[in-house]
């Protein structure tokens, strides 16, 4: 049980500020038994509504009980500031370390494993009736021994509300700071219709978490968000980044001059756009295997794809990054994993038990 | 296939199944020769051109049965399909959709959040029209204050105000709900609910109104047609065009004015009472409401205003059914006293018996569910198409079969299908995707 009292935790250091400036999250050493927690500080004063979220938050932490959910220790007011404190998750967020270390996305197997656990508090929360509605590497957090926690539950909701047990839920989740939250949720949420959408909605926001752990950038990270919404209602699907998807420039250069020309004169601006992204915005959300229905100038885009790539690029960086995807190649396994997740039809897209038992 | 992508003049012999296409003319087209036919000829020389836009078509379906029409014969291959264009619109950081509603003072909207993704409502005043109405502005001005301070779960929540003074308009943007229980009431059989639902939105309604009753606001205009439900049936209380804040010093609720719609007025408004009590003509109006939801009657009827107004004041309610059991018809007895003092409170009526059980859903009733004004049962966002327009722009907006039997390289031996048509406008999209994506205005270098 931990005191709370400030006097009995002493602050070392600050790891982050969070929710827009709302909170700043320190390290601390609890005194009575040495032990490290992190403690998220909040000015509540700043707005009101963030309050009754922050205590949402504390609330649904304090019902739940799982190893892969960040646990609640206990919350206290020290002057006009709300202090709760969490365990201390020594490596911080997924987003953390792939901005650090693993710009490409991480090893295929360290995916697994965050994704496993990412799962298995899932497949908990799921039980309990809660969606999460914020799955993303940034609430995703790693100890010092290596265990996934999930974290970021104040945006969770129940599907119990007013003591019946709903089938759907229709409302978003309270906005973030930024909005930035909007990425990872899938197309039924954001369509806020008359259908709704269940807990196969944090499926989706963990088949976008897939491609952002493995290919490091989160997928729509720099279209307009009402880009990503038309995308995502009409059924484009993110995707990992390898050499199946990213082909490996096979040609030599003349050959491919020649052919990226040819190319141009048939479908100059499928290659412009294609450009574009690899340059840009990182490219998953384009590739024609993504669309919903198979187009009919299918081959013809296949051939573009090898024609383009390694003409008109000059960043170092980003001709690097190309490198990386196009000469690695993920299982086929990992590959099906993400595209069951990121089904647009939700009634297709497994459950958390079923992807558990996937093969991978 | 999306009605609106695609206004059609077709005939229904060449198109196979065009039956089930929207905005479509059978047997205008005097009978011809088959279409396949025609197309192995060769190419066929063009032909003129008619245009319909859709009122003509709708008036062309209501002067079927009148026999001297004259109609241009047009080749199917010639038919030129039109994309509808969905041009978007922004107000400040709001997408425009689709017309919702339409009132005096001008049109309700759907829209979208820009920045949250967030469906709302607007609802678009017009300097202009809101002059013609008698205290429009002034109410309008009390709208917007007391929705400024008022917030609870079934009272409509004012998000945000803007002004174009340029225009003259003024927009209110609101939650977005996806239907108004008066439409709901007309759409269903015998124009009621079963007691069921109805309970399920009294019982809100009650929540509302003891929420404002709380802050000393008295609505005096509470009908079905004030009465919004959310995408999860969270009933809305709106318009307080009428609604009147209570001194909050003065003991009593005395009222001066009333301004509310006939039907739901209490006897002491419609004899012309100089004050009366506020929160008991709230319990009249929400009375008539329940009397209507439960029976798709009115307790009192006329044939005009006057009529109507004459028997409130005067007469007796038509008694409730017996029909609606013993317990209901109770409660509506009591909140339509004439008499506003024996009106019960809205703490009485909550705790009335058939206020605390739930009715169950009897045998052979169906819930209501919320009308849509485009057949869509869904309400998916009115937004989208345009938000489509926007970010995939046409290329090409007109288009003919023949157009499209060209790319796709049939010589024109058989006959395309609605479907396929209908596949041709999307893969013409898709096409003017890849286009459009090379100008994306977020691209840049990392």
């Amino acid at each position: 049980m931990y005191n709370p009292d400030i006097n009995d935790y002493q602050l070392t250091s600050i790891i982050t500020e969070c929710c827009g400036g709302v909170a700043v999250v320190y390290s601390a050493l609890y005194k009575p038994n040495n032990q490290n927690v992190a403690i998220k500080r909040y000015f509540v004063d700043k707005t009101k509504e963030n309050a009754s979220l922050i205590q949402q938050d504390i609330l649904t932490r304090k019902e739940l009980n799982h190893v892969n959910i960040l646990p609640y220790l206990t919350s206290f007011v020290h002057g006009r500031e709300l202090y709760v404190v969490s365990p201390l998750m020594t490596f911080g967020s997924c987003r953390d370390i792939l901005d650090r270390y693993f710009q490409e996305g991480l090893p295929e197997l360290a995916c697994a494993i965050v994704l496993r656990d990412t799962l298995q508090a899932l497949q908990y929360l799921h039980k309990q009736l809660y969606i999460h509605r914020s799955v993303r590497a940034s609430h995703v957090l790693i100890g010092a021994n290596g265990g996934v926690r999930l974290s970021g539950l104040r945006s969770a909701a129940s599907l119990m509300v007013r003591g019946r047990r709903q089938r759907h839920l229709h409302q978003l989740p309270p906005p973030d700071s930024d909005n930035t939250n909007l990425m990872w949720l899938s197309p039924e949420l954001l369509e806020q219709n008359l259908k709704g959408y269940d807990e196969k909605s944090d499926i989706y926001s963990l088949g976008v978490l897939c491609c952002e752990l493995g290919n490091g950038a989160v997928p729509f990270a720099e279209v307009p968000t009402t880009l990503m919404f038309t995308e995502k209602v009409r059924g484009s699907r993110p995707q990992l980044l390898d050499c199946s998807t990213f082909p490996e420039p096979c040609l030599d250069d003349t050959e491919m001059k020649s052919e990226y020309i040819c190319c141009k004169a048939v479908l100059c601006p499928t290659t412009l756009m294609f450009t574009e992204k690899v340059r840009g915005s990182r490219p998953q959300l384009l590739d024609c295997s993504t669309f919903p229905e198979p187009c009919l100038d299918d081959t013809e885009m296949k051939s573009m794809y090898n024609g383009d790539s390694g003409v008109g690029d000059s960043a170092d960086a980003v001709s690097r990054l190309r490198q990386v995807y196009a000469g690695r190649k993920l299982s086929d396994t990992f590959h099906h994993l993400s595209e069951m997740a990121l089904q647009r039809d939700p009634d297709k897209r497994p459950s958390a038990t079923q992807l558990l038992n996937h093969p991978w | 296939m999306d009605p609106r992508m695609c206004r059609k003049i077709s005939s229904s012999e060449s198109l196979p199944d065009a039956d089930n296409v929207e905005y479509e003319v059978s047997n205008i087209i005097a009978p011809q020769e088959s279409d396949d036919n025609f197309m192995l000829d060769g190419s066929p020389e063009p032909h003129s051109v008619t245009w319909l836009d859709n009122d003509q078509i709708d008036e062309l379906d209501l002067n079927l049965d009148q026999t001297n029409l004259c109609f241009h014969r047009v080749d199917s291959a010639d038919i030129i399909y039109r994309s509808k264009k969905k041009k978007c619109k922004m107000v400040g950081k709001y997408v425009m959709g689709d017309v919702l509603g339409e009132g005096s003072y001008g049109k309700v909207k759907e829209m979208l959040d820009s920045e949250t993704l967030c469906r709302r409502a607007v609802k678009i005043l017009k300097k202009r029209k809101l002059r013609r109405i008698p205290n429009g502005e002034q109410n309008v001005q009390r709208e917007i204050q007391l929705l400024r301070i008022l917030r609870h779960k079934n009272v409509i929540e004012l998000v945000d105000v803007m002004y174009n003074d340029e225009k003259q308009k003024m927009y209110l943007v609101m939650e977005f709900c996806v239907g108004v229980l008066q439409d709901m009431l007309e759409g269903s059989p015998g124009k009621k609910f079963p007691q069921r639902q109805a309970h399920d939105y009294f019982t809100q309604l009650l929540d509302g109104l003891e929420y404002l009753h709380g802050q000393g606001v008295v609505h005096k205009d509470i009908k079905p047609g004030n009465l919004l439900l959310t995408l999860d049936h969270t009933l809305k209380i709106t318009d307080f065009g009428v609604a009147e804040a209570l001194d909050m010093f003065s003991p009593e609720d005395t009222c001066y004015t009333g301004q509310g719609s006939p039907a739901f007025q209490p006897p002491e408004i419609a004899n012309g009472a100089e004050q009366f009590s506020g929160v008991k003509v709230d319990i009249w109006s929400s009375g008539v409401t329940l009397y209507n939801m439960t029976t798709g009657r009115y307790p009192f009827e006329g044939d005009n205003v006057y009529r109507l107004l004459e028997s409130i004041g005067r007469g007796e309610p038509a008694p409730p059914p017996p029909s609606l059991g013993p317990t209901l018809g109770l409660l509506l007895t009591n909140m339509l006293k004439r008499d506003p003092d024996l009106r019960p409170t809205v703490h009485e009526i909550r705790r009335h018996s058939w206020v605390q059980a739930r009715p169950p859903l009897e045998v052979g009733e169906r819930l209501v569910t919320p009308r849509s004004r485009r057949s869509d049962e869904l309400h998916t966002s009115t937004v989208i198409p345009y938000l489509v327009e926007r970010h995939y722009p046409s290329a090409q907006e007109y288009f003919t079969e023949r157009d499209y039997r060209h790319e796709l390289g049939d010589g024109g031996s058989r006959t395309l299908s609605t479907a396929e048509l209908s596949d041709a406008e999307s893969s013409r999209r898709k096409r003017r995707w890849h286009s459009s994506c090379g100008r994306l205005p977020s691209c840049r270098l990392t």
